[in-house]
């Protein structure tokens, strides 16, 4: 069973729409001002990781009818608050909070630390504040899962609805920029971005008539590129291939696929890369474009590649 | 359809490998000792329930959480009669603070560490093979989290032996954090006692391994999740009912048809009163019927691991009849007057159902019920 996108959210520099993540990035863009997208309130204490992960959550739910802006607070969830699940993807998320810390307490002891950042200390950060913005009651579960993270969050939100647990999956992606992630991980610069889809069943999707902007097909997880694309094109030749970051030779089952790296330019997407190709994939599909496209993450040199396919949404009558 | 449980694996401060674990629980051993990989200079307490593994005292490494998950995870596939092979075979980790002890290690004493050693999987496949390895960072309820989805790869078809497991070892950023805001350091993890003062973090790993059609532990009949979307670190009543009644619900069990649980007992003043009200307010008129305790007065809180660590003891509780005690508890709170508390010492009585608490910081609950093997 596909499971159906019918809200995309971003927050990434200079990127105002999924379209933009199909053109190369453009040179100086501006940082994402979170405050300026959600007001002030409620972000006090937060890092900058959670900041950029609301704004993008908030776009996505917003799209797909979930949140309506219109209504008074505390009403604005226009579904029950247990039907919606949420599935993050971050790997450098609160390093910075976590080596900060670490770093007061061994030069002044942990006296001179502050309880402000109790939650941040917490991988999972990331996915509760997000439910407690949104009052989304559902299953919430952190994944961290290296390279292939963004594309494994979208397996386990579709897992989600298969299982029953839940009707809609806002599932994010984010990843913060900050000097400590620069370090460990030798990039030039992390994207300092987040993207969200929402997910739902496509029955589901039609049934209360919104637009399913693509579809999520078949996933993988294995060891390196040509065996993942070997094993999601048999039967299903993809027509685009979004790639993994990093370099790594094309894979014979992609060998006529059009090419196209979300990532470049970008920063090191890390665990974002994944929901920015299903962000991506919507613009493709949005432009015309033919699918299956199958999105890769985590080149040969990474502990496995994921890929998934995704599907131009089948509009109900 | 119910996948059984084919193979177990733990370790913790109290004991390695799932039969020393039980045994040291039932006779009440296992305390915390004074700290040996971090610096007593930089916090008020002075206590963990740490593995102790060092090259020596004072002097930490890094990768010790993934040695453990190594460790745990060769104890259960090898107890399931898998090969150390493990290919496809889908590999489930829980964890509440990943490998950041490393990390901090790394920024903080310059020693060698990469970002690709932050999820479990580089590991994993180094060791096992495995290719289809997924990290969980799901705070101290992660395990059972993963536990869900484990199930579900089953009951979907999509898998026939999934492997789950949590670990977790001690950072300086979460102990000195939690050093801050206790008023007084606890000498001892005193769950349910009102006269208990906080948690005191500890390591520890556990795996088990989930097949469709055999398994000689037990029954997995259920794990119900949700979130409280409350509060980044205190429990919710509500979130902590709604997560029981779904498991519940989702195994077909009524209150009166469990003969145990497993509670996540964690010492801390917030937990136990909140975690103590809703049994009583799920279970209502059946609250006197199962045994209640708790490992974590002998583990610590062994954070991600704490909720498969605890579904192995009551795994190995329904099969042995024998039920470890909480211990260091004194005066227990008002909450449980009239409950089956098992205090101080083990019990032993026929068991068929045992239910496993698990609640997290961001208000992530979990909550399995399992069933004695047949």
């Amino acid at each position: 069973m596909k499971s159906a996108i019918t809200g995309v959210g971003l927050a990434v520099p200079g990127d105002a729409s999924p379209a933009d993540l199909l053109e190369p990035a453009s040179a100086g863009a501006s940082a994402v001002d979170p405050a300026a997208r959600l007001g002030r309130k409620g972000l006090r204490y937060k890092d900058r990781a959670t900041q950029l992960g609301l704004c993008a959550a908030d776009e996505a739910l917003r799209a797909a009818g979930l949140w309506d802006l219109d209504l008074d607070p505390g009403e604005r969830l226009t579904v029950p608050g247990d039907s919606v699940a949420v599935v993050v993807s971050s790997n450098l998320g609160n390093i910075d909070t976590v080596c900060r810390v670490a770093q007061t307490i061994g030069d002044e002891g942990s006296r001179a630390t502050s309880p402000m950042d109790t939650p941040n200390a917490s991988s999972n950060i990331l996915a509760s504040e997000v439910a407690i913005r949104f009052g989304l009651r559902g299953p919430n579960l952190m994944v961290c899962n290296g390279a292939t993270s963004g594309l494994d969050a979208v397996h386990w939100a579709s897992t989600v609805l298969r299982g029953g647990r839940a009707e809609y999956v806002v599932v994010l992606g984010v990843e913060p920029d900050n000097e400590v992630v620069r370090q460990l991980t030798d990039a030039g610069r992390v994207l300092d971005g987040a993207a969200a889809v929402v997910l739902e069943n496509p029955e589901h999707a039609r049934g209360r008539g919104v637009t399913v902007h693509a579809e999520v097909g078949r996933y993988a997880r294995t060891s390196g590129m040509a065996a993942c694309a070997d094993r999601l094109s048999s039967g299903d030749t993809p027509h685009v291939w979004f790639t993994p970051e990093g370099t790594g030779i094309r894979p014979e089952a992609l060998a006529g696929a059009v090419r196209l790296d979300i990532s470049g330019r970008r920063g090191l997407c890390s665990g974002a890369l994944g929901v920015l190709q299903c962000a991506a994939a919507v613009a493709w599909f949005a432009q015309g474009g033919e699918g299956p496209v199958m999105a890769l993450a985590g080149n040969d040199s990474d502990d496995a590649t994921a890929g998934v396919l995704l599907y131009a949404g089948v509009t109900g009558d | 359809m119910s996948p059984r449980i084919a193979g177990i694996g733990a370790m913790a401060s109290v004991g390695h490998g799932a039969a020393e674990v039980f045994e040291n629980l039932c006779a009440g051993r296992g305390a915390p000792n004074v700290m040996r990989g971090f610096d007593p200079s930089w916090f008020s307490a002075d206590h963990l329930f740490e593995i102790d593994d060092r090259p020596e005292p004072g002097a930490d490494v890094p990768g010790r959480a993934t040695a453990f998950l190594l460790d745990v995870v060769g104890q259960a596939v090898a107890d399931a009669g898998l090969p150390e092979q493990l290919d496809d075979i889908p590999v489930l980790v829980g964890t509440g603070l990943r490998e950041l002890r490393s990390v901090e290690l790394w920024w903080r004493e310059g020693a060698k560490f990469q970002a690709d050693r932050l999820h479990f999987g580089t590991a994993l496949r180094e060791r096992f093979g495995a290719a289809n390895t997924h990290t969980f960072a799901n705070a101290c309820s992660a395990s059972l989290y993963a536990l869900a989805f484990g199930a579900d790869l089953i009951r979907l078809d999509e898998a026939d032996t999934v492997i789950v497991a949590g670990v977790d070892s001690v950072t300086t950023s979460m102990y000195g954090l939690a050093d801050r805001v206790q008023p007084s350091p606890p000498d001892r993890v005193r769950p349910f006692d009102r006269n208990r003062r906080g948690t005191i973090l500890g390591d520890g790993a556990a795996a088990v391994v989930l097949r469709r059609d055999t398994g000689r532990h037990g029954v997995l009949r259920s794990v119900g999740i949700n979130c409280d979307a409350h509060h980044p670190t205190a429990p919710d009543l509500d979130g902590i009912t709604t997560a029981m009644r779904r498991a519940h619900e989702l195994a077909g069990v009524r209150p009166r048809d469990i003969d145990l649980v497993l509670l996540h007992g964690t010492g801390t003043p917030l937990n136990d009163a909140v975690e103590a009200r809703a049994f009583g307010e799920v279970f209502g008129a059946d609250a006197g019927g199962p045994l209640l305790t708790g490992i974590k007065s002998m583990t610590g809180h062994t954070s991600g691991s704490a909720g498969v660590l605890s579904l192995i003891v009551a795994l190995r509780a329904l099969a042995t009849g024998k039920v470890p005690p909480i211990t260091a508890v004194d005066d227990p709170i008002d909450e449980v007057a009239g409950y089956r508390m098992v205090l101080g010492t083990a019990v032993a009585e026929p068991l068929s159902v045992a239910q496993v608490n698990g609640f997290g910081f961001g208000g992530v609950n979990a909550v399995a019920i399992v069933e004695a093997a047949r």
